[in-house]
């Protein structure tokens, strides 16, 4: 089986907060009933960094991350598929893809990336 | 509620502990604070042991059992508690509200860790462990990279510069060089790191905008505090220090889940809850221990517990108000950017730094002059689980 990153967001039936990752009740109205959606669309660079010290587990140099906001408004980390961290401005639009994001017991694992639109 | 006051402090030099077990010192750490509280041969009623990682490092569990066998304090009570970062700051609240209750009359509170035993990205893995296992580990962020993306939200929003966590950096080095039980030693210069065309190799980028220098070491380490009723502590030798406000708060578990990620609400609502609790401001402080992991750290918290305006703590670190002798000196120990921080023994020894201040104990070029008021911040997280302790000197 597909190792994979659980990916859906979770919109409040009774307040329409959307939630990322799962809560048993809405942050806000302590709702527990929820619509699962999946993240639409092209996304919104909120927040990033590259890293140079990488936790076990990964074998390069550096690694770009980032916070993006998607067209339906479900927020998510994913890596970010960029050459240089000078390329990236908060705010800039993004197109995800659903990819190996790393190795875990000898399997790729499925999760968000991101790259930039040019 | 009884008042409760610390009798008894002690803690071993941070660093590389290669020669010892996370057992020895936290065994060594104890016997510093018992032996400071003038108890001897005496036994104490419970145990509290902070701790992230024993499990996960040294494939150790039950370490506080463990602990009172070896120092022989059968049957005290005997607990782990388990707050990430925040570990050493959640042992002590359940000291306190052990004695305050009146359920116990004497605890001593350790905590201890020894993150040096695996290697550099072991630990950095180890850490990462706090974050939300699906969402945000399997990405492979570190906590460093957290601090990367809130430090450049933090620049965009209030504009704080390098120049500005450039500051915090020398600033808490520098009075590190000066403390016998921190982990880095030496001062930095701020040519061979900022200015000079080497800076780029001597202090390289670690998480984007931080560089290495803005990060606290990876070290080994531990700290104790023993813990009394005020009325009994007033009948021993030591000055004793009462803990006159704490406070706890939490927030989302990941940093894209609050609705302002600049916003460290937690930090807000522990110092406030810690204040009111105290009955005293911000203002009052004398001296402060803050949890600076990360140089932005230091001047965020700084703000949200009311030294400054927001967007006003890098400037004010920059002009120098944090410094010792400044407006409010803030890790006169070096914090953990130079005392170093093994995750569990932080909120520990943070507050074992206060209470030598407090004492008037410390040498003239680290004490601050007639501290009776002192604040600590220890961080769980990225932010997600806070706690505050106001302490208060008691004038014999
Ligand atoms: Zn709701």
């Amino acid at each position: 089986m597909k190792k994979e990153i659980a990916i859906t967001a979770y919109k409040c039936k009774q307040c329409g907060r959307i939630h990322y990752p799962f809560h048993d009740r809405c942050l806000d109205c302590k709702g527990r009933l929820f619509e699962p959606i999946k993240p639409q669309g092209n996304a919104r660079l909120l927040a990033y960094t590259a890293i140079y010290n990488l936790p076990w587990g990964f074998d390069q140099r550096f690694l770009i991350l980032g916070v993006a906001e998607f067209e339906n408004k479900v927020k998510a980390m994913g890596q970010i598929k960029a050459d240089s961290i000078d390329s990236l401005k908060t705010g800039m639009v993004l197109r995800p893809s659903w990819e190996p994001v790393r190795v875990q017991a000898g399997e790729d694992v499925y999760g968000l990336k991101f790259e930039p639109i040019p | 509620m009884r008042d409760v006051a610390i009798i008894g402090a002690g803690m071993i030099p941070f660093g590389r502990r290669d020669e010892d077990s996370l057992m020895d010192m936290l065994a060594y750490a104890s016997l510093k604070a018992l032996d400071d509280a003038g108890l001897g041969d005496k036994s104490v009623d419970a145990v509290y042991v902070a701790n992230m990682g024993a499990g996960i490092l040294q494939h150790q569990t039950s370490i506080a059992s463990s602990l009172v066998d070896r120092l022989s304090l059968l049957p005290a009570a005997a607990d782990v508690v388990e707050n990430g970062p925040a570990s050493g700051g959640s042992a002590v609240k359940n000291g306190l509200l052990a004695v305050a209750s009146g359920y116990y009359d004497l605890v001593l509170v350790v905590g201890g860790e020894k993150m040096r035993e695996v290697t550099g990205w072991r630990a950095t893995d180890f850490v990462a462990t706090m974050t939300h296992p699906q969402a945000e580990y399997p990405y492979g962020i570190t906590l460093p990279g957290m601090g990367g993306m809130f430090t450049r939200l933090y620049m965009e929003k209030y504009g704080v510069t390098r120049e500005h966590l450039l500051a915090v950096s020398l600033k808490n080095q520098e009075m590190g060089a000066l403390n016998p039980y921190a982990h880095v030693e030496m001062t930095l210069d701020r040519e061979g790191i900022f200015d000079s065309p080497h800076a780029v190799v001597n202090n390289p980028l670690a998480a984007d905008p931080l560089h290495l220098y803005d990060l606290c070491p990876v070290s080994d380490g531990a700290a104790a505090l023993v813990l009394c009723p005020l009325e009994l502590a007033k009948k021993m030798a030591k000055v004793p220090v009462l803990i006159a406000g704490f406070g706890q708060a939490t927030d989302t578990h990941t940093l894209q889940e609050r609705e302002d990620p600049t916003d460290l609400k937690a930090v807000t609502l522990a110092a406030r809850q810690a204040f009111e609790m105290a009955r005293l401001k911000p203002g009052d402080i004398d001296v402060a221990e803050l949890h600076d992991a990360f140089t932005i750290l230091e001047i965020a918290e700084s703000e949200h517990v009311g030294f400054f305006k927001k967007g006003e703590g890098g400037k004010a670190a920059a002009a120098g108000k944090t410094r010792f002798g400044g407006q409010i000196p803030i890790n006169v120990s070096g914090g953990l950017k130079a005392r170093g921080h093994p995750v569990g023994a932080t909120g520990v020894a943070q507050i074992v730094d206060i209470v030598f201040q407090l004492r008037h104990e410390l040498p003239g070029n680290r004490q601050v002059k007639n501290a009776r008021y002192g604040l600590t911040v220890n961080f769980g997280g990225f932010g997600n689980n806070v706690t505050a302790f106001v302490l208060k000197r008691v004038e014999p």
